[in-house]
């Protein structure tokens, strides 16, 4: 019972993500070969370059004065490939805790977008001139994964009470978060009114604003405080602590995020594999008719699964927010984060096993970094790097072909020295 | 064991010493079987002996290690089941593989239609089937729907589909195990017409009274071995089981009277709603059992037995009456809750038994995870978990590939129900429900189980049973209720009565008054 997978299967799964990987990066180098040599202003060592980044890209530091890739340890490329990592891991988590209990979580977006939005919310509101950082970080941490959670409940509650499909509740409740958010911070005071140009943006967490009060009007500004002013409060200065990354990782964006995504993966993996929570969610995932029979609440476990799924895709958010050196672009409402779809695929690449989830979002993020590498030093787009993530994730979803065939070819081998046997006790 | 030298013309198909290896364990070993022209040959075996395996390796779905397959004395090579359609060879699976929502003629039609112009051409079939179902009394309606036909008639379907293939070699693959006695009865009649037109049957199954009634002659398989083939005429049915078992085998139950103690389940004018008419499917039951017997619901599948159990065990609400387990009203208790006292066999066991892609052990927990033994601060306890479960492994035999780690879909069917077996008498209630415990298993596992029931009553259990089987019937309870159209309408000592006696109460030609108050 350690695994629900036995040991041997494990290694089977392993190596069909892994093929899977294998064939989207051979497909994805086919792709960029071909758009080079049709392309006239690649030239054939632009190809060779980007053939280069999209396979050993993690170690590419950039060009030398001659114009030729130089490669090497590149801690700014690995500390944000580790930082685009965060969202992606918790996002993966998410689907991957809703399938192991039968549920198809689509709505990460909508519980992204309700985790982002708590935590902001929270983060620019409490004054930290009363109410220390790190308590207003927690506090808007805990808030952006209860968002999450309760906005993971909405179909779960459809779900286990009125037998309504989870898919579709997901898809309706991914809009109604993008538009409920859009218009909560239209008309909120969250909007950046210090930065002139960023029309459309939410604070970071990490500016510092001060509500002040010049000649009896009440404005906001940032750190620069007009002389005679009055302090009312001051907002802001939220950020995930970085625990020492950004010296390891010098000129990256990345924090402690990480870290948490990390280790929530880990937890979930404990409480998946060896407590009776997780048995209980995975029996109920497994044959709803048995774990009925056997007594165990599968309505509440339902909802309890669409919850803690909804949680991690709150987190996401939160830690995203929290970063302290991103900015929320909020009128949401045409558009759904990408990220939460991504962690569709995350999760399937890792089979939906909760440590899988970590590998898998690190290497999706390390593709999206090696697109971003392509558009900088090369003729290439990054969207190439798209295709190749779109081929893994259609072979991903093939993997129980991929594994049938490894079986296969295995119990091939196998068999002379069976048949051998067969004569003996025949 | 006759026939020995090969005659080509006698035999339409041949297989000759089969052997077929899955990982390791040799399901099917150096076995021959001849089956002449117009015969219902049957073929015997416990679960798990190679039954299935054989004819899946006739119908081509697995290709032989060694052997070879001859029809009409040419040697033929069967790559898939369409080879073996083109061979004229045609199965009636278990589990019919048919589509639901289609009407019967277009499942029969189904992968055989014909075309004019890409569209279908319904009429030909149609003329054809008509003619095929008169000439083997084949009652079908070709208009309706599957879903809305009985489990007999769309068994006269897959019959159908293979005529209408113009099949020369029949498989029945256990065919009666979801049946009714009477649609028993009919599947019988049909079979031996068809071999009188000619068609060579092929007939799988462990039930001895259908075979000895139907069959020319028997080849009878264990553990993956052939033991041998006999002319029906020439043996009996202890002389089948014992071949088939290896050992003397305990055809009939062997009990002591009942010695009857306190009441344990008190049922009173439970009702319990239907989910496809308006009518109540269990109308006003009431009746009792007491420690130390076995009482058996008895009826024709379908009239309220499922939905009476489900109302008891709280797989289903129940919307009347009162149900008290060893003095306590249980009647609005959570599942978890009335199972404080009570142990359930159920009827399905791969919707309700078992969880499919767990494995064995952590099966055996299914309701038992959260009680001190198995868990401790909500982590599961992997070591006495898995001792737990080899100690039931070990005390009820069940088969498996790995033990305790084995994926309970792999288990054959009859060790899949030892499992659930195990699981629930080792629960220790004072109620045990077993619903069908012995259906689609094979004499060993059925005396096996009967034995563990007839144990616990002595041990001052109380088990309601409820079974379609007539032969258990009349065999385990020591007091039988028959249920029609959802109410008792009879109750009988099994020593006395008969079961054309209890078929009249099952087919509600006859009623018994009501007499609860007498019960009392």
């Amino acid at each position: 019972m350690e695994k629900i997978i036995p040991k041997k299967d494990g290694i089977q799964v392993f190596m069909a993500s892994f093929i899977s990987i294998l064939i989207g990066l051979v497909a994805g180098i086919i792709v960029l070969i071909i758009v080079g040599l049709t392309n006239e202003s690649i030239s054939n060592s632009s190809i060779w370059d980007g053939v280069r980044l999209v396979v050993i890209g993690v170690f590419n530091t950039g060009r030398d004065a001659a114009g030729n890739l130089t490669f090497g340890f590149n801690p700014a490329f690995f500390g944000n490939m580790l930082f685009r990592a965060m969202p992606l891991i918790l996002t993966g988590l998410s689907v991957a805790i809703a399938y192991k209990t039968g549920l198809f979580n689509i709505g990460a977006p909508g519980q992204y977008l309700a985790g982002i939005c708590a935590t902001l919310f929270i983060a620019l509101s409490i004054p930290t001139s009363s109410v220390a950082p790190w308590i207003v970080w927690l506090l808007a941490f805990m808030g952006g994964m209860l968002a999450g959670a309760l906005w993971g409940c909405i179909p779960g509650l459809l779900k286990s009470l009125m037998n309504i499909n989870e898919v579709i509740a997901c898809i309706m409740t991914n809009w109604l978060a993008a538009c409920l958010v859009t218009w909560v911070f239209d008309i909120s005071n969250l909007k950046n009114m210090i930065d002139g140009t960023k029309t459309g943006y939410i604070y970071k967490t990490s500016a510092v604003i001060n509500d002040i009060v010049v000649d009896g009007v009440q404005k906001v500004v940032g750190t620069d405080i007009p002389a005679g002013a009055t302090i009312l409060a001051t907002r802001g200065g939220v950020a995930t602590p970085k625990f020492g990354l950004d010296s390891v990782f010098s000129g990256s964006q990345v924090n402690g995020g990480i870290l948490i995504a990390i280790l929530l993966a880990i937890i979930f993996y404990i409480i998946m594999e060896k407590t009776t929570l997780g048995y209980q969610l995975k029996a109920c995932g497994s044959n709803r008719h048995a774990a009925q029979y056997a007594g165990i609440r599968d309505k509440r476990n339902i909802i309890l699964s669409m919850a803690l799924a909804g949680a991690m895709a709150g987190a996401a958010g939160s830690l995203y927010g929290l970063s302290g050196n991103t900015e929320f672009f909020w009128t949401t409402y045409q558009t759904l984060p990408a990220v939460g779809f991504t962690g569709i695929a995350v999760a399937l690449l890792a089979v939906n096993n909760p440590i899988g989830v970590i590998f898998s979002g690190i290497f999706m993020s390390l593709l999206n970094m090696n697109g971003l590498q392509l558009t900088n030093l090369t003729a290439y787009n990054e969207y190439i790097t798209d295709v190749i993530i779109a081929v893994i994730v259609y072979l991903s979803a093939f993997s129980l072909i991929i594994r049938t065939w490894l079986g296969k070819r295995k119990r091939r081998k196998k068999r002379p020295a069976v048949s051998k046997t067969g004569e003996v006790q025949a | 064991m006759d026939d020995r030298i090969p005659e080509s013309s006698e035999y339409v198909i041949e297989m000759n010493h089969i052997t077929k290896i899955f990982s390791g364990i040799i399901a099917n070993d150096d076995i021959t079987l001849k089956l002449r022209r117009g015969e219902i040959h049957a073929l015997l075996g416990e679960n798990g002996a190679g039954k299935s395996t054989l004819m899946s390796v006739l119908f081509g779905l697995y290709q032989p290690e060694k052997g070879e397959i001859l029809k009409n004395g040419q040697v033929v090579k069967i790559n898939n089941p369409n080879d073996a359609t083109a061979l004229h060879i045609g199965m009636v699976h278990q589990h019919f593989k048919l589509i639901d929502v289609f009407t019967v003629l277009d499942n029969i039609i189904l992968g055989a239609e014909d075309t004019k112009f890409h569209f279908l051409t319904r009429r030909e079939a149609r003329k054809k089937i008509t003619s095929l179902s008169e000439k083997y009394g084949l009652k079908v309606d070709l208009d309706a729907k599957i879903e809305d036909i009985t489990v007999g008639m769309q068994q006269r379907v897959e019959i159908l589909k293979m005529l209408y293939r113009d099949n020369e070699i029949l498989i029945f693959d256990e065919p009666t195990a979801v049946l009714t006695p009477q649609e028993i009865d009919e599947l019988m009649q049909i079979m031996k017409g068809l071999a009188r037109e000619g068609k060579s049957i092929l007939f799988i199954s462990h039930k001895l009274n259908e075979i000895m009634e139907v069959s020319d002659r028997v080849t009878v398989l264990r553990k993956g071995k052939y033991i041998g083939t006999v002319n029906t005429s020439d043996t009996n049915k202890q002389e089948l089981s014992n071949m088939m078992v290896g050992r003397s085998v305990q055809l009939e139950v062997r009990k002591t009277p009942a010695q009857p103690g306190e009441v344990i389940l008190d049922v009173n004018h439970f009702c319990v709603p239907s989910r496809l008419h308006a009518r109540n499917a269990v109308n006003d039951v009431s009746f009792r059992v007491r420690e130390g017997e076995i009482v058996c619901i008895a009826g024709i599948d379908g009239n309220g037995q499922t939905d009476f159990i489900y109302g008891l065990t709280g797989l289903e609400k129940s919307n009347g009456g009162t149900v008290k387990l060893c003095g306590r009203d249980i009647t609005r208790l959570s599942i978890k809750k009335k199972g404080d006292d009570m142990c359930h066999i159920p009827e399905d066991r791969h919707k309700h038994g078992l969880v499919l892609d767990f494995n064995l052990e952590q099966n055996m927990v299914l309701q038992r995870f959260l009680e001190p033994e198995f868990q401790k601060g909500q982590f599961i306890r992997f070591g006495e978990v898995r001792s737990y479960a080899e100690r039931l492994i070990d005390q009820f035999d069940i088969r498996s590939g790995q033990g305790p780690i084995t994926k309970v879909r792999s288990l054959s069917g009859g060790n899949q129900q030892k499992a659930i077996v195990a699981r629930e008498l080792d629960r220790d209630k004072k109620l045990i429900v077993a619903v069908q415990p012995t259906r689609g298993l094979d004499v060993g596992a059925i005396e096996y189980i009967h034995s563990q029931l007839v144990k616990q009553r002595d041990e001052g259990k109380a088990v309601l049973l409820v079974s379609l089987e007539l032969d258990e019937v009349m065999s385990l309870p020591d007091r039988i209720l028959v249920m029609y159209e959802g109410e008792i309408v009879g109750e009988f000592d099994p020593k006395k009565t008969t079961i054309q006696e209890l078929g009249l109460y099952m087919t509600g030609a006859k009623r018994q008054q009501k007499k609860r108050e007498e019960m009392a």
